[in-house]
Order: structure tokens, then C-alpha cells, then sequence
């Protein structure tokens, strides 16, 4: 059967074609090609042999000890990145909403952390937590908490902590003005309504603003997810994935096996298995939040 | 005036896109291609104007930092791209050798003939296989410094022999109030960690490999275990080393120690004109060198040596004209220049302080001044230079293999594992990556 287009439709898909060329050769021909990597046992010092291992990668991957400890580092790290960026972020949107004189100054200094790049970010706070002249020291011996300067980030109990600490720094910001423009949006009926009901700040809070604000908090909860379980520049910035195996996350896994033991194939592997985890946590949000709010 | 249409215009365009490779191509055509890491960078440049004004050859130079270097240098081998001669660590030269990337000098008469005047440890370290792969760009050892003023303030008249007498010098200086940790050593994980613990290995006797390079670092009694309970003893028991100091990576820990915080730590050789430098360190001028302690019964003087090295590629060795102009540039900065001098060598150590391969060197009054002025002499580099050991995990594996090396020392630091259960799964790790080489 022969298709038949109309002149619009022919019109349209020559105007769709250039930008569906360019998906198709920067997007798609890239994610399928390392899926077929991800096949394959390469390893670029020894560029005369690549054989064809179907899901050995995987398999190997799976069963290694550092991808056990990767994904357990992950994990902490994203529960409370993503924790404490979230809570934090309903505070200050909370706070911003209110009208108060140098509300507009706050909200664009507000912006300050998330406009800083991410390597100066990583930067400035491995010279606040530094163990011989951080900030984080001198300010906690003159407040008399601290005997003497501690390494920081030397600690294998706190830099996960640490680092995400780095991390809400920057994130919670946007987090903060994507449910500020949710909170906006509450009509303020609703709240004229509760109070004539009685109802408390707190009441008014849990009844009125947290269900108005759950399409804000599942697209804060889905982004703050993928861009903490897939958190690179910190790590390499401050730890690289130490000291030990402290700060070894999926990302810096994925980085260690690519980039420095030069095994492409299993890199590949890990990182869909990265992408398959990230598609999940963000499903399992969307389905959680999503559900409750239909 | 003339319009020019689109259809002309964009012509033009396709045509120079198309065009730019070539041209490069042609740019590149009768130049040496040589790619080097960012370090000594005037001092290179200088000596490929000299280069080029004496043989009438040209040179693309390009440069890359160091922590990026071989994955930069992999990525282009891999590529094909047009290099005839790159600087090559010893470390990589059995897994580049392995994958075909770099080219032996056997049938080379004018390099070769360097074999004579070159240190023994500096050739060992450029073959592999029994086949020499270049002329040398530096050879270095770890040494073992001390700052004398803090030994004085303490009453030491002596650096120590010994790693026990380390520690008790270490508890004399604290327990003067002097500092804290007098010990700095720079643990973090960064590329050096494993010339530092090789050091300190060997200095107990110790290897990591046996002859037939099967692992020997996890045994109960060995060298490298001794040296990995001697550091978990300095952090958590004698508290003479800053728990910090796996955070510490060579760079900070070189701004460290020429602050004068620290009494002692080790350092590449090459460190100590910096460390000297009233320009570049407090503790200027009080920086002396010592024999690396001996460490347990076993214990010797040795220490970690390595070398980097001027490397041909295939291609470049393939072709007659590539191979010609490569050939004379090797010569020209690893070995002898056109007037018979080890120019840049020389210069390479006088101004950064990067110990040179050549032996006739050593006998240079230039170079005789310079140990004297930022070392108090070189008798301690030339004995220390003696007893400097090829690091023997180099593998085809080892780039794979430090990785998990760095994790299993820090471990040990941080009291995670015992010295015997992390350098046991760091020796079972190179078992299982040499069985998968075969």
C-alpha cells in the first residue's frame, strides 16, 4: 500500500528531517553504538583484540566487589543529597513566598551557588574542609568545638557526607525556585479558606501547600535523583573516589574503568547499568508521587 | 562589485571544511610530531628553536597535563593520529610495546650508542622484552629529606639510618613541642603513590613480585607488608604522621614540607632545588638529603628510580623520511646535540633540577655546583642513584592494576584493613589481571 502524504505533512517532515538527522547522528548512533561496546571485552592498550562477549560485561561487573561498594556509595550519597536538597528547598521557598522587604535581592542571591560552575564549586569547598588552612578548621577552633585541624575529606566516615554537603550547596537553589514558582501558583483562597476553618500554620502547611506543591516536588525529587546518582565533578574534584574507597561511586567507577584502566567495554556496561538504575529511581518517583496526586 | 551567491558562498565553505584536514596534513608533512606533558615547557621550546636552527628540521610541539597524559596519548595512538615521538613513562612502556605503539632504537646505531654513556637502571627501565625503546628524557629515584634546622631545634645531630629511628626521632621532636606530625609523607591517591610505597617497600627488603613476576606483596613476612604496618603504626600508633596524609597528594605535600612544618618526608629527587629556593620555599636552605632508611632486619638503602623516555611510534620508524628526521630528533634531546653536548639535559637539571640518564654528566663542574648549591653535594644523589630499583609491577597491566594498589594502601592508612588481608587482595588482583593477559 502506498502512503499518501499531504503537502503539509510532506512540508512538515522536511522541517522535522534536519533536526531528526542531527538526533539520530548526536543522540541515537551514539547510545546504540555503546550499547554494542558494551558487548564487546575492549580494552584500548590492547587494540588488536575486541572480541565479541554477549553480557559478560555485565555479568563481570555485577559480581565485582567494587560495583557492590559503588552502588552502596551511590545510594547513601543520592538518599541524602536529594534529602536535604529537597527539605531545604521547601524551606526557602516557603520563607521566599512570603512579602517581606529585600525579597527580590534574596531570590536573585539565592541564584549565587547554582550560577557557580561546578568545578569552582568543588574547588572552594576542598579549600573550606583542607586540613591545614580551611575555613572549616579556623572557624571551629576559634568557636572552641575543635581541639586541632582535622583532614576532613581524610576521614572515610564523613567525606561521602562532606561532599554532598558540596553538592545541596549548589542544587538547592534551583530546587528552591522550581517549587517557589509552585507555591506561587496556590491560589490564595485555599489558605483564606483553611484559616476561616481554624486551621493552624502547620495544618495549613500539611492540607494546603504540601498537596499543591507535589507536581513541584516530583519534578524537584525526579532532577535532584538523576543529577546526584550521577554526580562526577565533586568526586573527582575532592576525593577522587577516596580516601580507600569512601567516595567510590557508580560515576567514578564508571571513570576509573574508561579513563584510566582504558576498558571501554566494561565502562560501557556500567554505564547503562547506571542509565537503567537512573530510569527506575526516576519511575519509581514519578509512579509514587504521580499516583498519589491523580 | 560582483555579488556572491548563496550557492557560491557555501561552496566555498564545504570546500574549506573539506580542505582543513589537508591542509594540516601538509602543515604537518616534513615535521617532527612530538607530544610531550606540561612540564619543562620553555626549556623544551628553547631547545626545539636550537633543533631547528641546526638540522633545518621542524616540530609540531604539543603538550598535555600530566594527570591526563596517558589516556590522551592512548586515545590518539589509537587513532591514528600523526605522532612520530612522545615522552613515555616506564610504566607504560610494556603495555604500549604490547599494543604495537612504540618502536624499538635495536637497529638504531646512532641511538643505541647512548647505551654506554647511560646509567644502568635509566636502560633496564627503556627495555623491554630485551629490546631498548628510546633515549632518555630523565631518570629520578625517591629520596629520603630532612629538614636540619627542626633536627637541630630537637637536639638530633643525625638524620636516621633506620625507619625505627624515624619514629623515635619523630616522638623526640614532638615531644619537644616542635610539630605534631614531624613525618609528611603525600599518600593521596595521585600518580606518585606508588613510587612512594615502592620506596618504602624496597627500603624494607621487600618486592611485590618474585622473579617470575607472580605476586609476593600479601605475604605475611614479606617486605611490602612490613612497610604497610610500619605507615598504619606512624598514623594510629606513634601519631608522627598526620592521618591526613591520605588526602595529601604530592604537589601540597611538596608546599608542606617547604613550608617547614615538617622535619622529614619523601620526595623525587628532583624536588630538592625547588625546596631550596628561597623563591619557591620557607624552609629554604635547610633541606638536606639522607640514604632512604632501611626498614625491619631485612632492610637496605634502595629506593623507587623511574624513568620517562623519548619513544618512537611504528609509523614514524616505517617511513624512511619520518624515521630520519625522528631519529636525529631523539638524538638531539635525549642524547647528545649537534656540538657533542648533552645540552638540554643539563639544562633540564640546572634550571627544574631533573637528574639526567647520562653518566658524563656527573662529572660536569656545572653540574657539580649545582648539587652542591641545592643538595650540600651530590654524594648522597650519586649513592642514593646506586641503590635505585626499576619499580618490578611494571606490567602491561599496571595501569589497570595501580588503581586498585592506591585503594589497598590507603585502606591500610586508614586502618580499614590489615597491611596483610589489603596488599593480599591487591596481590590476588594481579593475578587475576596477569591470567587474563596470557
Amino acid at each position: 500500500m502506498r502512503l499518501r502524504l499531504s503537502y503539509d505533512d510532506r512540508s512538515a517532515a522536511i522541517l522535522v528531517f534536519p533536526v531528526l538527522a542531527v538526533l539520530l547522528v548526536v543522540a541515537a548512533y551514539p547510545i546504540l553504538y555503546s550499547f554494542w561496546v558494551s558487548l564487546h571485552d575492549i580494552v584500548l592498550t590492547r587494540p588488536l583484540r575486541r572480541p565479541f562477549v554477549w553480557f559478560e560485561n555485565y555479568e563481570r561487573m555485577l559480581g565485582d566487589a567494587r560495583f557492590h561498594t559503588a552502588v552502596l556509595r551511590t545510594t547513601v550519597y543520592t538518599v541524602v543529597t536529594v534529602t536535604v536538597t529537597t527539605v531545604l528547598a521547601v524551606g526557602v521557598a516557603l520563607f521566599l513566598n512570603e512579602s517581606f522587604r529585600g525579597n527580590k535581592l534574596l531570590n536573585a542571591l539565592l541564584l549565587l551557588p547554582w550560577a557557580t560552575p561546578s568545578i569552582v564549586n568543588g574547588l572552594m569547598w576542598k579549600w573550606i574542609y583542607d586540613p591545614t588552612y580551611g575555613l572549616m578548621n579556623a572557624l571551629l577552633v576559634k568557636l572552641g568545638l575543635l581541639d586541632s585541624y582535622r583532614a576532613w575529606l581524610g576521614d572515610p566516615d564523613l567525606t561521602l557526607f562532606l561532599i554532598s554537603n558540596a553538592a545541596i550547596w549548589k542544587q538547592m537553589p534551583l530546587a528552591a525556585l522550581l517549587l517557589l514558582v509552585t507555591m506561587k501558583a496556590i491560589p490564595d483562597d485555599l489558605y483564606r479558606a483553611a484559616k476561616v476553618d481554624g486551621a493552624t500554620v502547620f495544618q495549613r502547611f500539611v492540607h494546603v501547600t504540601l498537596p499543591a506543591l507535589k507536581p513541584g516536588l516530583m519534578l524537584v525529587l525526579v532532577y535532584e535523583t538523576m543529577i546526584s546518582i550521577r554526580h562526577f565533578d565533586l568526586f573527582l574534584i575532592m576525593t577522587q573516589g577516596g580516601p580507600g574507597d569512601a567516595s567510590y561511586t557508580l560515576s567514578w567507577l564508571i571513570y576509573v574503568e574508561t579513563f584510566r584502566s582504558l576498558r571501554f567495554g566494561t565502562g560501557a556496561a556500567l554505564s547503562y547499568l547506571l542509565a537503567m538504575l537512573t530510569f527506575l529511581l526516576s519511575w519509581l518517583v514519578i509512579r509514587a508521587l504521580g499516583e498519589r496526586n491523580a | 562589485m560582483q555579488e556572491i551567491s548563496r550557492r557560491v558562498t557555501l561552496q566555498a565553505l564545504v570546500a574549506a571544511a573539506l580542505g582543513a584536514p589537508g591542509l594540516a596534513s601538509a602543515q604537518a608533512a616534513g615535521k617532527v610530531n612530538f607530544i610531550g606533558w606540561s612540564a619543562a615547557v620553555d626549556q623544551i621550546k628553547a631547545h626545539i628553536a636550537a633543533f631547528e636552527r641546526d638540522t633545518g628540521v621542524l616540530v609540531n610541539y604539543e603538550n598535555f597535563p600530566f594527570a591526563q597524559f596517558r589516556t590522551a596519548l592512548v586515545t590518539r595512538l589509537v587513532g591514528n593520529a600523526p605522532i612520530d615521538v612522545a615522552w613515555i613513562s616506564d610504566a607504560w612502556l610494556p603495555e604500549f610495546a604490547e599494543a604495537g605503539w612504540l618502536a624499538d632504537i635495536e637497529d638504531m646505531p646512532n641511538l643505541k650508542r647512548y647505551g654506554s654513556e647511560t646509567a644502568a637502571y635509566c636502560n633496564q627501565s627503556m627495555t623491554y622484552k630485551g629490546k631498548q625503546y628510546g633515549l632518555s628524557y630523565y631518570g629520578d629515584h625517591m629520596s629520603f629529606m630532612y629538614n636540619t634546622e627542626v633536627l637541630q631545634k630537637a637536639g638530633i645531630s643525625t638524620p636516621p639510618e633506620t625507619w625505627d629511628q624515624v619514629v623515635e626521632q619523630c616522638l623526640k621532636i614532638k615531644a619537644a613541642g616542635i610539630m605534631e606530625y614531624p613525618l609528611l609523607l603525600s599518600l593521596g591517591a595521585d600518580t606518585w603513590l606508588i613510587e612512594f610505597v615502592s620506596a618504602l617497600a624496597f627500603s624494607f627488603g621487600g618486592s611485590f613480585v618474585d622473579d617470575k613476576g607472580d605476586s609476593i606483596m600479601g605475604a605475611a613476612n614479606g617486605g611490602a607488608v612490613a612497610a604497610a604496618r610500619w605507615l598504619h603504626d606512624a598514623i594510629h600508633k606513634h601519631r608522627i604522621l598526620a592521618p591526613g596524609a591520605v588526602e595529601t597528594v604530592e604537589l601540597n605535600g611538596l608546599r608542606a614540607f617547604g613550608s617547614g612544618a615538617h622535619a622529614f618526608t619523601i620526595e623525587p629527587t628532583y624536588r630538592i632545588r625547588s625546596l631550596n629556593d628561597a623563591a619557591q620555599a620557607t624552609a629554604h636552605g635547610k633541606i638536606r638529603l639522607a640514604m632512604m632508611p632501611k626498614g625491619g632486619p631485612r632492610g637496605t638503602h634502595d629506593t623507587c628510580g623511574w624513568i620517562r623516555f623519548y619513544g618512537m611510534t611504528p609509523a614514524a620508524k616505517a617511513d624512511r623520511a619520518r624515521r630520519e628526521r625522528t631519529v636525529k630528533f631523539i638524538e638531539y634531546f635525549g642524547g647528545r646535540d649537534t656540538k657533542g653536548e648533552y645540552s638540554l639535559q643539563e639544562r633540564l637539571l640546572l634550571d627544574v633540577g631533573l637528574p639526567s640518564c647520562a653518566l658524563p654528566l656527573a662529572e660536569d663542574t656545572e653540574v657539580k655546583t649545582f648539587w652542591t648549591r641545592w643538595a650540600g653535594g651530590g654524594e648522597i644523589v650519586a649513592r642514593q642513584s646506586m641503590a635505585a630499583r626499576k619499580k618490578d609491577v611494571i606490567s602491561p597491566w599496571f595501569g589497570e592494576w595501580v588503581e586498585t594498589s592506591n585503594q589497598a594502601w590507603q585502606s591500610v592508612c586508614l586502618g580499614r584493613a590489615t597491611p596483610e588481608a589489603a596488599l593480599g587482595a591487591l596481590g590476588n588482583k594481579w593475578n587475576e589481571l596477569k591470567r587474563a593477559f596470557r
